[in-house]
């Protein structure tokens, strides 16, 4: 990789990107730069498209048109950009059989995590699961499900995070849980982008909020100036 | 900046998780093992052929039993990764993709070796001939060999299918059908007594279709997984 994408490895940018499942067009012609640093909530009607761009800047989507970077190189052709990013997706991607420990030192292996045994504890204890590390997967509620898909997303100290509805099907307690973990993991020079159906929560921590409509990022604006905007702002209260 | 995970420690933590998900559910090898032993049984008495007869068609029933038994366990291993979207967290790890196909090809491998292995002595129980012979077990490890990464790469091609259940057989059988008959006649001649420099043919058509199906998964695993 260049020695740019070293310096800027939480940076973000799509340009242009276009994707159709059975020639419709999900995202059409979206471009949108995440700067280093930044806490991004996009939101976005049911089917816009959240999900996809999530996936595709992950890699594992491949769009039909356009261009995505992360720090300057491509997470799909390039594999060790991948080692930067971090994914919560709408499933928690662990083995049912396998203990909590066991999904994540697995993972962990995956990443090449040095001291493995040592940073998954560390990563359970983190997101408060330790009394449960070693009862298999299939076992825990979906709430520790959750905290337990922002521990393996963290594992490996990515510098992007990307985490998609990580609120759903949650109850208060782990909502708030929730919450806490959030503002641990957005450390200075992480950036983190969090698609949100109901995004009113995260406004109080997020620095930015997108709006993908219509297959276009619609506004891009810096939390403080949400009151500049009235049509984002109605949105908003609309949604919850 | 890190190096990416080397390729043989992704492949070899793909397995080790197999082997220690297989070890701890037990839905995989057992379920393999009774279904070929239920086959065997079942030609067993069913033919009530003569010493001779049930001699020549060892091989033939032998690979019947593995061909349907590791179809069992080849959609175990893929819906094992399609279950909370497992395959995801591999998709995004840092290494080439192609490393997810060897690490399961090869866990299909040793869990339907597994089962040949056990199954050969059981043979030799219903049939007079002793089947542990080494170049019996060779064949049958070069023919498993060949069909789990043919099945490996299908069973890839089938998880995005809304068919998938079905589509594996349906693709596999056709497809594996000259490995099965390279695997049965290399297995018959071994069993009639000849020599592996005998069966040279059969065998290099088995190891043919090792390459060949290797490659295809080396080539284009990646592709065939794309949304």
């Amino acid at each position: 990789m260049s020695t740019q994408t070293s310096t800027l490895l939480s940076q973000i940018e799509m340009r242009d990107l276009v994707k159709r499942f059975h020639h419709q067009p999900v995202l059409n012609h979206l471009s949108l730069r995440i700067n280093d640093g930044d806490l991004c909530v996009l939101v976005g009607d049911n089917g816009a498209g959240k999900t996809t761009l999530l996936r595709i800047l992950a890699g594992l989507v491949r769009p039909n048109h356009g261009i995505v970077t992360i720090g300057g190189a491509d997470p799909i052709s390039d594999p060790q950009v991948r080692r930067f990013i971090g994914y919560v997706g709408h499933q928690p991607m662990f083995y049912q059989d396998l203990t909590a420990l066991e999904n994540l030192v697995h993972y962990a292996r995956l990443y090449q995590v040095e001291a493995v045994q040592h940073t998954v504890i560390q990563a359970i204890q983190s997101v408060g699961l330790t009394p449960y590390q070693d009862q298999p997967v299939r076992t825990l509620s979906r709430g520790m499900q959750q905290r337990l898909s922002l521990a393996r997303a963290a594992l490996h100290q990515p510098s992007i995070l990307l985490l998609d509805e990580p609120y759903t099907g949650l109850d208060q307690d782990a909502a708030a849980f929730l919450d806490d973990t959030l503002q641990g993991l957005h450390t200075p020079g992480r950036t983190i982008l969090l698609a949100a159906h109901r995004p009113q929560r995260l406004l109080t921590i997020a620095s930015h909020v997108a709006w993908l409509k219509d297959g276009v990022i619609h506004r891009h604006l810096p939390v403080d100036r949400l009151g500049e905007d009235p049509e984002l702002g109605r949105y908003l209260q609309e949604v919850g | 900046m890190k190096p990416s995970v080397s390729y043989l420690a992704a492949i070899w933590t793909i397995l080790r998780k197999d082997i220690q998900v297989e070890w701890r559910g037990r839905q995989g090898v057992p379920v393999m093992l009774v279904f070929a032993l239920t086959i065997v049984f079942l030609f067993n008495f069913a033919l009530q052929l003569s010493p001779d007869l049930q001699a020549g068609l060892a091989a033939g029933l032998l690979w019947v039993s593995l061909a349907f038994a590791s179809t069992l366990g080849l959609n175990r291993g893929i819906s094992l990764e399609r279950e909370n979207n497992a395959l995801d967290g591999l998709l995004l790890a840092p290494m080439d993709r192609s490393a997810i196909f060897f690490g399961k090809a090869l866990g299909n491998f040793c869990f339907t070796g597994l089962v040949g292995l056990v199954l050969l002595p059981v043979f030799s129980l219903f049939y007079p001939q002793n089947m542990l012979r080494l170049p019996l077990v060779l064949v049958m490890l070069l023919g498993l060999g060949a069909y789990t990464s043919l099945g490996t790469l299908l069973s890839a091609l089938s998880i995005q299918a809304r068919t998938r259940d079905v589509l594996l057989p349906v693709l596999l059988y056709p497809l594996a059908l000259p490995i099965l008959i390279a695997a049965v006649e290399a297995s018959r001649g071994v069993l009639t007594g000849q020599s592996l420099g005998d069966v040279s043919s059969w065998i290099y058509l088995l190891l043919a279709g090792i390459l060949l199906f290797n490659a295809g998964g080396l080539l284009f695993f990646e592709t065939i997984l794309e949304e």
